[in-house]
């Protein structure tokens, strides 16, 4: 696959599993970017009642964005207003209450199994609202920073005609940085492409933070950080349908660039085994061959090496 | 082969030929025992003097003989940053499996890229000129996998940056 | 950030476990395949080697990421152009450019787990290379740059799985693993964790054969007339698991079931997958019949005659005599063909039968001078068996010293692949 998927895998398979035929579960889980699940039962005799919970290391900056009325909005009364101890927010959901027919009850599973996105998707969704409102005019709504991963993080702000998110990634060993830069370096060529005119705009610093953020506190200056640059125009989430498509994909960025990083070396490791193998075939022509003979005793027999 | 490498890989192959004349040679320093004198390194008058052939700073060879095994070290060329890893990961893997590679050494001599031992024991159940000929191969292959791999994963890169921004549009 | 649990990965020939330290079931279980472009019968060749650089709309330079693994390789089994591959056969991984493409999608696609934040708990079959490991090892830590990885034996994981049964008081890694599959069934002796390689033995009978044994029987009567030939194994299947248990004694079973035969033959219904007509078939003798294979394997077939407690008695006594003991007190079961009910009690009963025999035979043999003191034997099940080997992994990582048993990048970066070749044990109560 080329593009990673936006939903969790284990809570759709596990919830479909459970409408068909509820039991007792309580499983942990983890999704991309440290995000830690808890799918339980939390009362035994009543197998139909479903807790989910989630932990986002950066859940207090995504509260102040406005994460809590997207949730709202997405699972209203799902939504507790206490969450499970060691976790940031839960879900309850009773299975029976699930709808009966197959196409919206695939829409339900759907949508508990995107919590990570629509958790995620505050901050963006407020930056269009902004650009909407900065419209015309040239002043820049506020710089929100989602600290999402312990050493990266995602800057998000909205202008009068651009939305422009950053991020900075670390790339922790030397073959992933230098991987990394061919690939982002294609990012900021890509827009070359007839076809690609319309998508946003890539720039990309490996060391030195761009401008927008530069006043911001507490950046590493290394050689492992890399700044990349979108810049969403306003065409990208004029509807609701394309923005909420733009966030699912913008969310991803920092996992796509790291899963396609691995996937080449994984594919280089593929090329080396070939040519491995090539060379000991040529090698192998070179033995000579040793004259196996038959050796026998005196009386007929023959002599066998084990 | 291309028309430039030609005298390179040209005098590498006369070089090796000429030095691959091993025969069998006994420890002097210790009784009963049989050594590589190239890696023993102890008794000076059987190593034999050691030849660099380069076509240019970063394109060496270091043939180092002795009367019972050679040393033969590649510095293969690496243009850029990117060359750089790749050799650097394609090298370790094969020296990962040198076992398998029977000539292979696990560890590079110093300043070079990738190390060869052949002993007399090798030029005895081998074919000489097929040895010599898989060196003068490998080094020809190792130059065109680097290329290409390069070449590869910028397609790669290309299509990654295209299906994640075409996925905007959509 | 508050440490990710581990990633425990059981890859079998037939079925990959895959899930997190902790849980009490694997959160996917699915079969190791993996469907590439290509037909089946092709050798694997090299990767393809893209003849321009891609200013192509297609997708060439990526043909890599086009595979598909577990159920929807097999489900993609008959689209054009798909080949099914099987890289795990007889528990050891052949083909490793397959296995490292399947260790990345169920990474990235099915766990969504970014690699270098976890611990990884792979298992591997008893008398496995140590090259295997190495390579396992510069995969996981090139490839997806993992953060610690820990290889254990599958039969070692299974004696820890035990720990959960409550006849177990002492935490121990002594003990005789009884691994039923699908393709295979081994006898393997455990001394403190490490495996006792020369004493290990394979049994030809599994799963598969106690299906095709339940077919068969059924055919003779008739049953499977009703039944869509290419569905017969599976229902032969779902037979196996839903109905069968090992009686104590054969003759009398049969008396049993031909007095009252209202009160033990049993109706499995079933629909035809694509006319969904319904069928109903009735299951008999097959009950008890099945899984006494174990037992009398002449029943079945003339290829093996041994039966299963005779097995377990010739691998216990042709391990060290120290060890013996222990071994006989300790017998473990794992994997799905041990799940028929009451198959630990008549393997005791058997196997205390042969062991008692022994003695008593040493016994008359010395004048009735030395007196045994008697040997115990005792079959372990518990609840966790069908996934034995997942579940004594997601307890072993669960553990403190876990970390500090595995290689981390750290340590493989500096000293190399080498290291990956000796895996500490721990775990046990000593």
């Amino acid at each position: 696959m080329i593009l990673l998927e936006a939903h969790n895998v284990i809570i759709h398979t596990t919830l479909h599993e459970k409408l068909v035929k509820p039991s007792s579960l309580d499983v942990q889980f983890v999704d991309f970017d440290g995000v830690r699940f808890r799918l339980s039962t939390p009362e035994k005799d009543k197998k139909n009642i479903l807790l989910l919970s989630m932990h986002i290391r950066c859940w207090d900056e995504l509260v102040k964005y406005g994460a809590l009325n997207v949730l709202q909005r997405e699972y209203g009364a799902l939504l507790l207003p206490n969450s499970e101890p060691e976790y940031n927010v839960s879900l309850q959901l009773d299975l029976e209450q699930a709808p009966a027919d197959q196409e919206s009850r695939e829409a339900f599973v759907m949508s508990l199994a995107l919590f990570k996105r629509n958790a995620l998707a505050a901050p963006f969704e407020s930056a269009f609202q902004a650009q909407k409102r900065l419209e015309g005019g040239s002043q820049l709504g506020d710089l929100m920073a989602i600290h999402y991963r312990d050493e990266e993080a995602i800057y998000v702000q909205a202008g009068s005609d651009r939305v422009t998110v950053i991020f900075s990634t670390i790339f922790q060993d030397e073959t992933d940085r230098i991987f990394g830069k061919v690939f982002l370096q294609e990012f900021v060529d890509a827009r070359r492409q007839p076809s690609i005119q319309n998508a946003p705009q890539v720039l990309y610093s490996s060391r030195d933070p761009p401008l927008e953020i530069r006043h911001v506190p507490g950046l590493r200056n290394s050689e492992e950080i890399g700044y990349v640059t979108f810049v969403i125009f306003p065409r990208h989430f004029n509807n609701p349908a394309i923005a909420a498509a733009t966030v699912s994909h913008i969310q991803s960025f920092r996992d796509y660039l790291h899963y396609h990083i691995k996937c080449s070396k994984a594919y280089m490791h593929s090329r080396m085994r070939h040519r491995v193998a090539e060379f000991q075939k040529v090698l192998n022509r070179a033995k000579t061959e040793q004259p196996t003979a038959e050796r026998k005793t005196v009386t007929g027999r023959t002599v066998v090496s084990r | 082969m291309s028309n430039v490498l030609r005298p390179y890989l040209a005098a590498v192959r006369s070089t090796l030929t000429a030095a691959l004349t091993l025969e069998n040679f006994s420890s002097q320093v210790v009784e009963r025992h049989n050594k590589p004198e190239i890696e023993a390194g102890g008794s000076r008058e059987v190593l034999l003097n050691p030849l660099v052939i380069s076509r240019n700073e970063n394109e060496r060879v270091l043939i180092e003989p002795s009367v019972n095994s050679i040393r033969l070290s590649i510095k293969i060329k690496q243009a850029d940053e990117i060359e750089r890893i790749l050799c650097h990961k394609f090298t370790r893997f094969m020296m990962q499996r040198a076992e398998s590679f029977i000539v292979l050494r696990r560890k590079p001599v110093q300043g070079y890229d990738i190390s060869f031992l052949i002993t007399n024991t090798h030029s005895e159940t081998m074919l000489k000129h097929k040895i010599v000929d898989f060196i003068i191969q490998f080094m020809e292959e190792v130059d065109k996998e680097i290329s290409e791999m390069k070449l590869s994963l910028n397609a790669r890169a290309r299509i990654v940056a295209e299906s994640y921004l075409t996925a905007f549009n959509a | 950030m508050s440490v990710l649990a581990p990633i425990i990965c059981d890859n079998g020939t037939g079925f990959s476990k895959i899930g997190f330290a902790g849980n009490s079931d694997p959160s996917f279980v699915y079969p190791t395949a993996i469907a590439v472009r290509g037909s089946a019968s092709q050798a694997s060749r090299a990767p393809a080697v893209p003849a321009k650089p891609g200013h192509l709309a297609s997708k060439r330079g990526v043909e890599d990421l086009d595979f598909f693994i577990g159920d929807e390789a097999l489900a993609n089994a008959k689209t054009p152009g798909y080949g099914v591959h099987y890289p795990i056969r007889h528990g050891m991984i052949e083909n490793w450019d397959h296995m490292e493409r399947y260790w990345e999608q169920t990474i990235f696609k099915y766990l969504r787990a970014e690699p270098e934040d976890h611990y990884f708990l792979l298992t591997e079959p008893p008398l496995n290379p140590p090259e295997n490991r190495e390579q396992t090892a510069e995969i996981f830590f090139e490839s997806f740059n993992i953060k610690g990885l820990y290889i254990g034996v599958q039969a070692v994981l299974a004696l820890a799985a035990s720990w959960t049964s409550n006849r177990v008081s002492d935490r121990t890694l002594t003990g005789t693993v009884i691994d039923s599959g699908d393709g295979v069934t081994h006898v393997i002796p455990c001394a403190e964790g490490y495996v006792i390689g020369s004493a290990i033995k394979h049994i030809p009978i599994a799963g598969r054969d106690i299906s095709q044994f339940v077919l068969n029987l059924m055919r003779e009567r008739g049953e499977m007339a009703q039944v869509p030939p290419e569905d017969q194994l599976k229902v032969a299947g779902k037979v196996k698991e839903n109905y069968s248990y090992v009686c104590q004694d054969i003759v009398r079973e049969f008396r049993k079931y031909d007095e009252e035969p209202l009160k033990y033959f049993e109706r499995y219904d079933g629909e035809h997958s694509v006319t969904k007509r319904k069928y109903s078939v009735d299951v008999g003798y097959e009950r008890f019949l099945a899984p006494e294979i174990f037992f009398n394997p002449e029943i079945y077939s003339s290829d093996f005659l041994t039966p299963l407690p005779e097995i377990v008695d010739d691998v216990i006594q042709s391990s060290p005599i120290d060890v013996r003991r222990g071994l006989y007190k300790n017998i473990v079961l794992s994997g799905g063909s041990t799940m028929f009910q009451h198959f630990g009690q008549r393997l005791k009963r058997d196997l205390k039968q042969l062991v008692d025999r022994r003695l008593d035979a040493s016994q008359t043999a010395s004048g009735s001078v030395l007196k045994s003191s008697g040997v115990d034997v005792d079959v372990i099940s518990h609840k966790r068996q069908r996934y034995a080997v997942w579940f004594g992994g997601s307890l072993l990582a669960s553990l403190p010293e876990f970390y500090t048993s595995c290689h981390t990048k750290a340590q493989y970066d500096e000293i190399g692949p080498s290291i990956c070749r000796r895996y500490q044990i721990f775990g046990s109560a000593t």
